[in-house]
């Protein structure tokens, strides 16, 4: 393959422009990586820049010995796989019928999921639902009231409506049914919205501490990102001029920033599983009627 | 125009939905609240009848109670409590302090366990929901609960708490009761009682580098005793010149603590204060917008001095705390603002950064402009709501003998040691009348540098827990240091007399909820500009004053003093 | 555009105007299909909605949660008649509107730019470690902001080094904006175009082998086979952030923590604002008239950007 003159100039600035940009998001987090290996004293005479200085591994080991932090750590993977799964489900389900043109009722169906991003309930009546229900200091409530996000349903709408539709109609006439057509074409042919999905809830469901907060009493549901935001926020929202006796000393810098990488790092391993289902083009033959 | 007809429908739908949901639960629960309002009625009975109620007491009660008697159930007993959970020390289960209250008390907690930066939110939303726990402590601002009915007005019970009542009498704690009663004449939170204002005296102040200081040739210690704004300025220059000029100050808590602290003592109300801006006049007996007074112009004009003069930074206004710290850890800033519990935190990372004996800190009395005063003069601080729950899940007698077990654990003298020192011999030792921690156990500046610490692994000297008493008490867990400040503040500075109190109802409160909002917004903005020479306070001052004018003021005042002098 | 056509035709076959119980007999597999989730919507997010109604009734903490008395507009008038309300109304429009405008084509082109990266490795680099501002906590990110900017950070640095005056940008109004929208797209820029690289990679191949067949090179690929098969998902995407320029509970978080009296003329969103009118001291009938004024506006914008996109593009989402 022959490239033109103008295409290998723009393949140089485009070269340049991506390490500018992996420079400007890598600093910060590798920022933030020396920091929760360094000193305390280290952090805040400034001295930390690049590299960790006083390098240890104290920081990691207090914040794994405080708290049941591998107990948050295992509800987290708990929450995250079952979530998704249950989110997964539901918004396919839901998107799928949706991205049918013929369908005449989705005049309505699509108005009446769109309706609900402009007006909630708000908290109270939502947590008085979900007690009513039995699902609050359960599993369930951290899974069920927000499994389908209905951005994320007319996204994978608008992917599903653009798939080719020859395939689907060959299949019917050779005899699939609705369910077959749904599970053995159409879910195989998306597995790049899905993988995108599965990326998103999950990482949303990971980083999710408002849920938990609101509906979790004892500390044995906590997520990590629950700990972690009780850990980085601390007596950010107090500003009460009496704080008594208590000792108010915030949570040191080191123990904020290991939280960061803490948090930051499964979803970042488990990334470029994922990302290969999106990076090679999925219609190549992958389904002949 | 088939989507329209389809989108209006669907709202039609909704609001009839909603109307009708609404109204079925609504009728149910106004008939909760009816009955509510009954059982408060008897109780009000009750209490007319204290004398015939003592008689039932006699009868055999399931627990024993009274001032100087530990409380303990007969029987096993278990209360609900919400719990601000603290990152420093998070709740443990098998923290000794649950089990020595429930060796002695035979009480355990169902506690809801929240963390602290969140707590008051999940409060209010449990609350909200109807599914408060029984015991909702570390309250600090009650009002939003108390025309719903969730919470007890407990001002009605408090006559069945002796240690509590005990606590009232021996420190005339009236007048300052009266400062949280509400419109109906009644208080919702059993509050944390201090004989003196915040403990042992004002704790918030600056802390200053006196070696630096010294060198310089400033004597803060001579100085403190009755110096001015100006004095303190004069020194500052002073300092700054030693060091060879630049910003010598970048203080904390985005500035809200000193302006607190400085605008008090001008008479004005500002930064954490600011609350409405209104200012009683003993004079005239009447209130006024303070933010707009001579005062206020003064008070602007000192703080800008301080950073037209490079002394303080304008960033003391916007940065975070660790920032404002790490340049004072450093040496690069010379002072600071502090209270009771920072000062340790300074002095342990100072250790580490300078090194021990390389620098000394000292806490100062603060200048003064308009008078004498400490900046506190409260005695009561965040307090207990107790759930309408509970009176009518536990019934009457029930609730009392919850009370009562409120009464011993947080107001008697064996509770407070409990909460605060732990278990006699286990944790500490006391030899007439002095606490000592035991040696392998720290806090907060006692015993530093020892393997254990009393709240993480204990769970003593519990912030959930520990709140209010005498002088002494206070001053037991000082470190000497701190000790010798609150001498030096109670000796140079009194404590301002309580402001009269004025109490809005519901509508009231909301009308000028709509004034105050958006004019304080603006007071704050004006005032930082002001200081921070964005604005110009010669010439912009009476456009100011026009603005604050333009938002309501004038009405805002007249609605306190018609109030103020129709409940006279 | 094969495709509609084609679609035209089944639908035509189909008979578009069947009665409609012949309709749903015919497709009522696919119906069955929206059992579950209408259910859900209507148990976890129309029931709730019941709540609103305080917006027009007196609510009262831990009593009624649909309030306890009538009050008719009484909420509504308040905040329509404050100038501060209609400050903050200007600002979550302005700031909304123009972070909108600079994120939704750099996250595109970023996207574009990221599949023309041939080395398969370096390009999976450069995806992840541009997610990862995405999870850095708001407080940290702001820390840093703040951080970067003050009068002794390295920007001021710059600006002394070039000999001019350091410039205090988180106290000036003026640059609050800048500030918030330059930070927005730090965070936000990386994550963003996974979503297009997704319909990107759900591009037939076949169609690009047929472009190069008719010599097409690598920019008109791009313009004629990648751009139209992202399409769909510019143009949902477009419309949902069309109807949420007026939300400001998504950039809550972040403006509390970058604002001050100082900047509250520029930086004060509807959000921030009935936040400090005390929604943490229960004026929930306010917060909610003001949520429910929001959502109207919301709905009206999407319901317009819809329009305008069929017109446009022929594409929309209903």
């Amino acid at each position: 393959m022959k490239e033109s003159r103008g295409y290998k100039i723009f393949k140089v600035f485009n070269t340049i422009l991506m390490i500018i940009v992996v420079l400007l998001t890598l600093y910060p987090f590798l920022y933030l990586v020396a920091q929760s290996f360094s000193s305390e004293a280290a952090i805040y005479s400034g001295k930390v820049t690049f590299f960790p200085v006083d390098f240890n591994i104290d920081t990691y080991k207090s914040i794994i010995r405080q708290g049941d932090f591998i107990g948050y750590y295992k509800n987290t993977i708990l929450y995250a796989i079952s979530g998704t799964i249950i989110s997964l489900f539901g918004t396919a389900i839901l998107a799928y019928p949706l991205s049918k043109p013929y369908l005449r009722l989705n005049k309505f169906f699509t108005p009446f999921v769109i309706f609900t991003m402009y007006f909630g309930g708000g908290l109270i009546p939502n947590f008085v639902l979900v007690n009513a229900l039995g699902l609050r200091n359960t599993i369930w409530a951290m899974l069920i009231p927000g499994a389908i996000s209905t951005y994320f349903v007319l996204l994978m709408k608008a992917f599903f409506a653009n798939l080719p539709q020859e395939l689907e109609e060959a299949a019917a006439i050779d005899g699939m049914g609705t369910f077959g057509i749904f599970t053995k074409i159409v879910l195989p042919l998306s597995k790049p919205i899905m993988s995108t999905m599965v990326l998103f809830y999950a990482s949303g469901l990971w980083g999710n501490w408002f849920t938990p907060f609101i509906y979790f009493d004892k500390k044995e549901l906590w997520p990590v990102a629950l700990y972690l935001r009780q850990i980085i926020y601390g007596a950010q929202s107090t500003n009460e001029l009496s704080a008594g006796f208590e000792e108010t000393a915030g949570i040191a810098a080191s123990v904020k920033s290991a939280s960061m990488v803490l948090m930051a790092l499964p979803i970042i391993c488990v990334y470029p599983f994922i990302q290969k289902y999106f990076v090679q083009g999925m219609m190549l033959g992958s389904v002949k009627g | 125009m088939k989507l329209k007809k389809v989108i209006s429908t669907l709202l039609l739908a909704a609001m009839v939905l909603g109307i009708v949901a609404c109204g079925k639960k609504g009728d149910d629960k106004g008939a909760n609240t009816n009955n509510a309002e009954k059982q408060t009625e008897t109780n009000d009975n009750k209490e007319a009848n204290t004398e015939d109620s003592d008689a039932k007491e006699e009868e055999k009660l399931d627990y024993t109670f009274g001032l100087n008697t530990t409380f303990h159930s007969d029987e096993p007993i278990t209360y609900s409590m919400m719990y601000s959970d603290h990152e420093v020390y998070p709740y443990k289960e098998d923290w000794r302090l649950w089990s020595a209250i429930t060796e002695r008390s035979n009480v355990s907690f169902d506690l809801n366990l929240i963390a602290r930066a969140d707590y008051d939110d999940k409060k209010s939303l449990l609350i909200n929901a109807g599914e408060a726990s029984y015991i909702i402590p570390k309250t600090y601002d009650e009002s939003a609960f108390v025309t719903g009915g969730a919470v007890l007005p407990v001002s009605d019970w408090v006559q069945y708490m002796p240690n509590y009542m005990n606590f009232v009498e021996t420190y005339h704690m009236e007048d300052d009761l009266k400062t949280i009663v509400k419109s109906d004449g009644k208080y919702y939170k059993l509050p944390g009682m201090w004989e003196a204002p915040a403990g042992t005296g004002s704790e918030y102040t600056l802390v200053v580098r006196k070696d630096i200081f010294d060198a310089a040739g400033v004597d803060v210690t001579a100085l403190e005793k009755d110096w001015n704004w100006d004095d303190f300025y004069n020194a500052l220059l002073k300092v700054q010149q030693y060091v060879g000029g630049g910003v010598i100050w970048s203080d904390r808590w985005k500035g809200d603590a000193l302006l607190n602290i400085v605008g008090q003592t001008y008479d004005i109300p500002a930064g954490w204060a600011a609350g409405d801006g209104m200012q009683y006049d003993p004079a005239s007996d009447s209130w006024y917008f303070a933010e707009t007074s001579e005062d206020y112009k003064a008070f602007v004009t000192l703080m800008s001095k301080f950073i037209k003069s490079g002394i303080m930074d304008s960033e003391t206004f916007t940065q975070e705390d660790t920032v404002a710290e790490n340049k004072f850890y450093t040496g690069e800033t010379l002072l600071l603002g502090s209270n009771r519990s920072m000062l340790q935190t300074y002095k342990d990372k100072m250790n580490e950064t300078l090194g021990e004996g390389k620098y000394e800190l000292y806490s100062i009395v603060i200048p003064k402009a308009k008078n004498n005063y400490q900046i506190a003069n409260s005695r009561l601080e965040n307090g207990i709501m107790i759930a309408s729950k509970a009176l009518d899940e536990l019934g009457e007698d029930g609730l009392i003998k919850m009370l009562r077990f409120i009464d011993w654990l947080w107001y008697s003298d064996e509770g407070k040691d409990l909460v605060r020192w732990g278990v006699e011999g286990e944790t500490y030792t006391k030899e007439n009348g002095v606490y000592k921690l035991n040696p392998e156990i720290t806090y907060v500046g006692l015993n530093p540098g020892a393997p254990k610490a009393l709240n993480v692994d204990y769970g003593f000297g519990n912030g959930v827990f520990m709140y209010g008493g005498t002088q002494e008490h206070a001053a037991s867990m000082l470190s000497d240091d701190l000790k010798e400040f609150f001498e030096r503040l109670n000796s140079y500075r009194d404590i301002k007399p309580l402001n009269p109190t004025v109490v809005f109802d519901e509508d009231q409160q909301e009308e000028m909820n709509l004034i105050k909002t958006p004019l304080i917004d603006y007071v704050k903005s004006a005032t930082l500009k002001f200081i921070t020479g964005q604005a110009d306070i010669e010439k912009d001052w009476d456009k100011y004053v026009a603005n604050c004018e333009a938002n309501n003021s004038q009405r805002y005042v007249d609605m306190y003093n018609e109030t103020y002098n129709s409940q006279k | 555009m094969k495709g509609s056509k084609k679609k035209e035709q089944v639908q035509l076959l189909q008979g578009a105007k069947t009665p409609i119980m012949v309709h749903i007999k015919r497709y009522w597999k696919l119906y069955a299909f929206l059992i579950i989730p209408v259910v859900y919507y209507i148990l976890f997010k129309y029931l709730p909605m019941a709540g609103n109604i305080i917006a027009f009734r007196k609510y009262r903490a831990g009593s009624n949660i649909f309030g306890d008395e009538w009050s008719g507009l009484k909420y509504f008038r308040q905040f329509m008649r404050d100038n501060t309300f209609w400050n903050a109304f200007r600002n979550t429009l302005t700031i909304n509107f123009t972070y909108l405008l600079f994120r939704f084509p750099m996250t595109i082109i970023f996207a574009l730019l990221l599949n023309e990266v041939k080395n398969v490795h370096w390009k999976k680099f450069v995806q992840t470690v541009s997610y990862l501002p995405h999870f850095i906590s708001v407080v940290i990110v702001c820390g840093m902001v703040k951080e970067l900017l003050s009068v002794n950070g390295p920007i001021n640095g710059l600006i002394k080094s070039l000999g001019h005056e350091a410039i205090p940008f988180i106290q000036l109004p003026e640059w609050f904006l800048t500030i918030f929208v330059t930070s927005g797209i730090w965070q936000a820029l990386g994550w963003g175009t996974i979503l297009y690289l997704a319909a990107m990679s759900g591009i037939n191949v076949e169609l690009y082998d047929a472009a190069k067949v008719d010599g097409a090179n690598r920019f008109r690929q791009v313009w004629h086979v990648t751009i139209p098969g992202i399409l769909p998902t510019i143009t949902t995407i477009m419309i949902l952030d069309i109807g949420s320029i007026m939300g400001s509970g998504g950039v809550f978080e972040k403006i509390m923590m970058l604002y001050n009296p100082m900047t509250y003329e520029t930086a004060d969103v509807i959000s921030t604002y009935v936040y400090r009118m005390g929604v943490g001291s229960g004026n929930y009938s306010y917060a909610t008239a003001v949520g429910l004024f929001e959502g109207v506006i919301g709905l009206i914008l999407v319901t317009s950007a819809n329009i305008i996109s069929r017109k446009l593009t022929k594409q929309s989402l209903w």
